[in-house]
């Protein structure tokens, strides 16, 4: 049993050892140097004066998006089109924000809200399209992401939406927001942390317990497990399933309004705000394999990636070097469960003969 | 095998390795083969010769180790140690087609044809020759004619009937001109009548070719009817061989299960026929006297549900169960007793008809209606609807009474523990502790795991499908006891069976389902078989 | 309204909207063509979208290296077939959820091939039209269908070649057999996950064709953010065809069609919000899967991994 278990660490290692040095061979081949590379990923992302409060609040989306997801995945859903439902909930933050003249909190919350309402509708629309004609949610939820982003560029091209009075950039961007509705910041050891974090990691914690130890808990990971025993046990696939679809999206669309908001996004909304913080919060919620306490480092991993990323330009390495690292950390982290269910499977055929 | 001696040397087997004439080498023979899965020991030091000619029964309770010896020889799975040899020469199986090579074929009992394809289609997959359509098509027709078969190789496989398929199945397996044919559990989807016939085609198969046939059964009527010689396993051992003729049904069942058998139940069990007709000839001894005036505690009233294709899968099927009544659905598999299941399972709506339980209308519609009205079901398949394999021990147990170990929607986890174990205790289930996965407890214990939950929920009816498939004798005893006791109680049982012995030790009264109808109804105490047979094969009689 | 009429019909009608429907129907039909092998073989490939982009990448780099269109188009399959290796290894050998590799494997290659352009940034040489003589001078759809480059005649030997090997040989057979019921097949002696990861090379070589179709056919330049969505279209246009080929390739003509609608309609100089127009074939795509998915004729085992011994 130990062994095992010291088998599947050292199957981690090596894979996660192999995905970095072909990243370090890619940008030693292109004429980087691997070594500035990861040196200015940590720079940017930990070690510079600031770094790692911008990096927490980088997380802060991505976790809720990754706990969203996990949701679903419990639940036998699979929602892959956050970033569309993330770009919509920061859509719908920014107009609520920049429309309505309201005090501090209650402006925030009206955006959160309006953010959640926008991404569950349109994870609900993929949920309606499951339950009543049978559409896979892997090919709508995807679909929908192209329609979401049509929608808010259509949105920056009329004032009334989105776009700001006093555009004068070629590329149409949101008015900026008013600074009641900025997420106020902690001050911890020179660094600052969006409250975003603080939302993030409540809302981790309550989903974590509800998953955990009530009933309706419970019944969503039977759903998720076995859909035939769940629904003999009167737990309704529309209800719960679609419940948990909607779930998903409404997460990612609270993520779209905490990246807006949190400042680490720039000051208003523009049609590239999401810029990928929907896929990687999806990869993110792939990596920590339906735990939602092992989505908090994972998401940490990630926006360090992302925040670090910024650094780069020093190096002379283009910085989507850091969208490779993160694609093949994730690759490298599906083998190892990959490979130990499969040797499982081997062991446990005929067993029941 | 001294018995073997002159006889099938003309065969092809004999005349590649017979130059000894005075014993042929066995076209089989596996040597000390062993098999282990972890801790277990699937197959401990097998030996086994067959001969040509000849139809060798392999007897064995489930788990026995013969499906694993067959899945060995076909190539499906690779043994620890001890040697193949065929026709003398040791040989390594690595896969089915190395398997075809050598001329060894299996009739399986499931999961070989593509519903989708055509007959000939299925025919020829596998094969590593062009695909030619024509030529195939002959090729079914030749075959088809040669044993009397009457297949239609144009025929989608979906459209046919489950005896149909064995058929195709069979073609399947004779167009490669295999010298060794295995037939696993082979009449588990048939009707008498078709298992009659069956037997006539293994019967030619041998005598044509002098090929060497291995029945794989678990039903004694079956080997006695059917084989020449019989090997008996039990727990991964050889513990028996002997000429058919010489052996009783008693001694084979007292071989195959280490001690005398005169239970009922494990006469049903094994496959005796004769002895659970006998049983049923006579009262139910110990089982509870019936209340003419009991109450009504499951009424199914033209229940119809249509396929996707619009086909009738249950056609205005019409059942009434009394507390305290066992009644035994019997029928050949697939007439409509998944549906049926599916449907008291709540997992399946109904196009047509109405379902009461204690007088009250069930809306089918909505999941869990069945459930919350005191309905117990033992699904045909566990996997599929009766338990989560990713759950534990404990959970599974709770299902269906989360409400009362809950406050407030939280679950009291010591609570859900504490009757896990007193469960556990009570139905004797063995696991490492009520956290333990489902998935890690043995099929006879996840099936007691699934008994203990419906029959916890203090069941008004208890819906049993198949409840003993699968399972070894002792505990298909302990199942059929249970559910008798259940009926004791007053709980209305409605037992869903394909095996009729099974029905005829168990039910007070039996109907009989064909195409997704009843045809027929007899009181235990009319049972006739020759008229049950009958009644199987579709003609109402 | 009768105005809107009157323009939709005036941009339908034209020559100008048959050549573009042709030109963005091929791009989704190649890749569409592969996929429905895999998906016949029972297995899922959400990577089809990353197998263009390296493609169109890869095709790329074989114009910018090589000055060859045969060695660009040969480079584009080639990228396909990578990014095809590792979906096939990992989850028809390792057995790892597809969907989860695919997913990672579409974010690998946008960011993998973004940063190699900027480090790279090649050239490409624009293949030429070449007018097939005859053929092109059908009326209405000559021109749109045989005055094209090349790189697009492939598909249409490629649709018939595809049909053949699925439902004329031994290989389509055990593909047919192994998205249906892999047991079976299993039992029978055809190696499950073998076919399975035939059929997604093939759906790689397909999808990278689409890519340097893309690339040195139509666009003649590399954009990162080149295919935008359009091998989910493909995977749509399967589902579309209900898993028939036909039925496929008509899925990609109308999604090509509404693509062709939204870029026509602006050439021609009529107004109208580009975004809407850019998001038509998607919008289009979906209201057609609530039309169509409802069907039941899907391979089997579409989407289950095989591992023998698991039912």
């Amino acid at each position: 049993m130990k062994t095992r278990g010291l088998t599947v660490f050292i199957q981690y290692v090596v894979s996660i050892v192999i995905a970095l040095a072909l990243c370090a061979i890619l940008v030693s081949a292109t004429g980087g140097s691997a070594g500035k590379v990861f040196g200015a990923l940590l720079d940017g992302s930990l070690r510079s004066p600031g770094a790692w409060g911008l990096t927490i609040t980088t997380a802060a989306p991505l976790l809720v998006v990754a706990v969203g997801t996990i949701v679903g995945a419990k639940a036998g859903m699979s929602n892959i089109g956050q970033e569309g439902q993330l770009l919509l909930g920061a859509a719908a933050t920014a107009y609520v924000a920049t429309t309505f003249d309201l005090p501090g909190p209650l402006l925030l919350t009206l955006s959160f809200i309006a953010a959640i309402a926008v991404g569950g509708f349109w994870a609900g629309i993929a949920a309606v399209m499951k339950f009543t004609r049978n559409v896979p949610e892997v090919i709508s939820t995807l679909l929908l992401i192209f329609i979401a982003s049509q929608i808010t560029t259509f949105g920056l091209t009329r004032k009334w939406l989105l776009l700001s009075e006093e555009n004068t950039s070629r590329t149409n961007n949101g008015e900026p927001l008013p600074d009641t509705a900025k997420m106020p910041n902690l001050h911890i050891f020179g660094n600052l942390v969006s409250w975003g974090a603080v939302i993030a990691l409540v809302f981790t914690v309550v989903v974590g317990l509800v998953l955990a130890r009530t009933t309706l808990g419970f019944r969503l990971r039977m759903l998720g497990l076995n859909s035939r025993t769940a629904r003999r046990f009167g737990v309704s696939a529309v209800g719960i399933g679609g419940g948990a679809l909607v779930f998903s999206g409404a997460a990612a669309g609270l993520g779209g309004g905490l990246w807006l908001t949190g400042g680490a996004a720039g000051d208003r909304f523009t049609g590239a705000i999401s810029s990928n913080i929907g896929w990687q919060g999806l990869l993110v919620a792939l990596l920590a394999r339906e735990r939602v306490a092992l989505a908090v480092p994972m998401a940490f991993v990630f926006a360090a990636l992302r925040t670090g990323s910024g650094f780069l330009a020093a190096t002379g390495v283009d910085r989507r070097i850091a969208d490779v690292v993160q694609a093949m950390l994730v690759l490298a982290l599906l083998l190892p469960p990959a490979i130990s269910s499969l040797q499982r499977h081997r062991k446990g055929s005929g067993m029941a003969v | 095998m001294t018995t073997a001696g002159s006889g099938p040397t003309e065969g092809p087997a004999g005349s590649a390795a017979g130059v000894g004439d005075t014993s042929p080498a066995p076209a089989v023979r596996l040597s000390a083969i062993t098999k282990r899965y972890g801790s277990v020991v699937a197959c401990n030091g097998v030996d086994i010769d067959l001969a040509p000619g000849r139809v060798h029964g392999i007897l064995g309770e489930n788990g026995a180790g013969k499906s694993t010896l067959m899945k060995i020889l076909i190539g499906l799975i690779q043994p620890d140690e001890g040697t193949i040899a065929i026709d003398g020469d040791i040989v390594t199986i690595a896969d089915p087609l190395a398997a075809a090579d050598l001329g060894i074929a299996m009739v399986h009992q499931h999961y070989s044809l593509v519903e989708p394809m055509t007959v000939w289609e299925n025919v020829l997959l596998g094969e590593r020759a062009r695909l030619d359509r024509v030529a195939a098509c002959e090729l079914v027709a030749t075959i088809s004619d040669r044993y009397g078969l009457g297949v239609d190789p144009l025929a989608r496989v979906a459209d046919l009937t489950a005896g149909q398929r064995q058929r195709v199945e069979i073609i399947k397996c004779l167009r490669r001109e295999p010298r060794i044919i295995i037939f696993d559990e082979p009449t588990s989807m048939l009707t008498p009548a078709e298992s009659e016939q069956l037997f006539s085609v293994l019967r030619t198969a041998v005598v044509d070719g002098g090929r060497t046939v291995a029945l794989v059964s678990h039903k004694l009527d079956e080997i006695l009817h059917a084989t020449d010689e019989v090997t008996i396993m039990r727990g991964g051992r050889v513990v028996d061989r002997s000429a058919t003729s010489s052996a009783t049904a008693s001694s084979l069942a007292q071989a195959m299960v280490g001690r005398p058998v005169s239970l009922r139940s494990e006469a049903a069990a094994l496959g005796l026929i004769d002895a659970a007709a006998a049983a049923a000839a006579f009262d139910l001894d110990d089982g509870p006297a019936l209340e003419d005036h009991a109450p009504v505690v499951l009424e199914i009233r033209g229940a119809t549900v249509l396929g996707s294709d619009g086909h009738k899968m249950l056609d205005d099927l019409s059942i009434t169960v009394r507390a305290g009544e066992i009644v035994g659905l019997a029928g050949v598999e697939g007439n409509g007793q998944r549906q049926l299941g599916d449907v008291l399972s709540g997992l399946v709506h109904l196009d047509r008809g109405m379902i009461l339980v204690s007088g009250k209308e069930i809306d089918t519609a909505k999941p869990g209606d069945l459930t919350d009205a005191r309905v117990g079901v033992i699904p045909e398949d566990r996997h599929d609807s009766g338990c989560v394999l990713d759950m534990t021990v404990a959970e599974n147990l709770a299902f269906g009474a989360l409400t009362g170990l809950s406050r407030n929607g939280v679950i009291d986890r010591k609570a859900m523990e504490v009757r896990a174990e007193e469960l556990m205790k009570a139905f004797d289930i063995q696991a490492r502790s009520p956290n333990a996965p489902m998935g890690s407890l043995s099929g006879g214990n996840q099936q007691r795991v699934v008994l203990a939950r419906e029959l916890s929920a203090d069941p008004v009816v208890l819906v049993a499908a198949q409840p003993t498939r699968g399972l070894d004798v002792g505990a298909i005893e302990y199942m059929s006891e249970r559910i008798r006791a259940a009926a004791i109680d007053g709980v209305g049982v409605l037992l869903i069976s394909t095996e009729i012995e099974e029905v005829l030790t168990l039910a007070h009264r039996i109907c009989v389902i064909h195409e997704g109808r009843i045809i027929g109804e007899m009181a235990h105490h009319e049972a006739d078989l020759e008229r049950l047979g009958l009644m199987l094969g579709g003609v109402s009689a | 309204m009768n105005a809107f009429g009157g323009s939709l019909w005036d941009v339908v009608s034209s020559a100008t909207m048959y050549s573009s429907t042709v030109r963005f129907a091929a791009l989704m039909a190649f890749a569409a063509v592969g996929e429905w092998v895999a998906e016949k073989s029972g297995t899922l490939n959400i990577s089809v979208e990353g197998m263009i982009l390296t493609g169109a990448f890869t095709g790329a780099l074989g114009s910018f290296w090589l000055h060859n269109p045969w060695a660009a188009v040969l480079m584009g399959v080639l990228g396909g077939l990578l990014v095809a290796a590792i979906q096939a290894n990992m989850s028809h050998r390792l057995a790892a959820n597809q969907f989860v590799v695919g997913l990672t494997l579409n974010v690998l290659a946008v960011g993998l091939t973004a940063f190699l352009d900027a480090q790279v940034d090649p050239t490409v040489v624009r293949v030429e039209e070449l007018r097939i003589p005859g053929l092109a001078s059908i009326p209405l759809i000559g021109d749109a269908l045989f005055n094209r480059t090349w790189v697009l005649y492939l598909l249409y030997p490629l649709v018939p070649l595809a049909w053949w090997m699925v439902y004329r040989t031994r290989w389509g057979l055990e593909i047919r057999a192994v998205g249906e019921n892999p047991q079976a097949a299993d039992v029978s002696g055809v190696h499950v996950n073998r076919r399975r990861r035939q059929a997604i090379y093939f759906g790689g070589a397909c999808a990278g064709l689409a890519g340097a179709y893309l690339t040195i056919g139509q666009s003649g330049s590399f954009a990162a953010d080149g295919v935008s969505g359009r091998g989910y279209l493909a995977l749509a246009a399967v589902i579309f065809g209900g898993w028939t080929l036909k039925g496929t390739i008509a899925g990609a003509i109308v999604f090509g069609f509404f693509q062709a609608l939204g870029s026509a309609y602006q050439a021609l100089g009529y107004q109208a919000n580009p975004s809407l127009l850019t998001a038509l074939p998607y919008v289009m795509a979906i209201a057609t899967l609530l039309v169509f998915a409802y069907r039941s004729n899907q391979p089997a085992a579409l989407g289950r991994p095989f591992i023998r011994g698991l039912t």
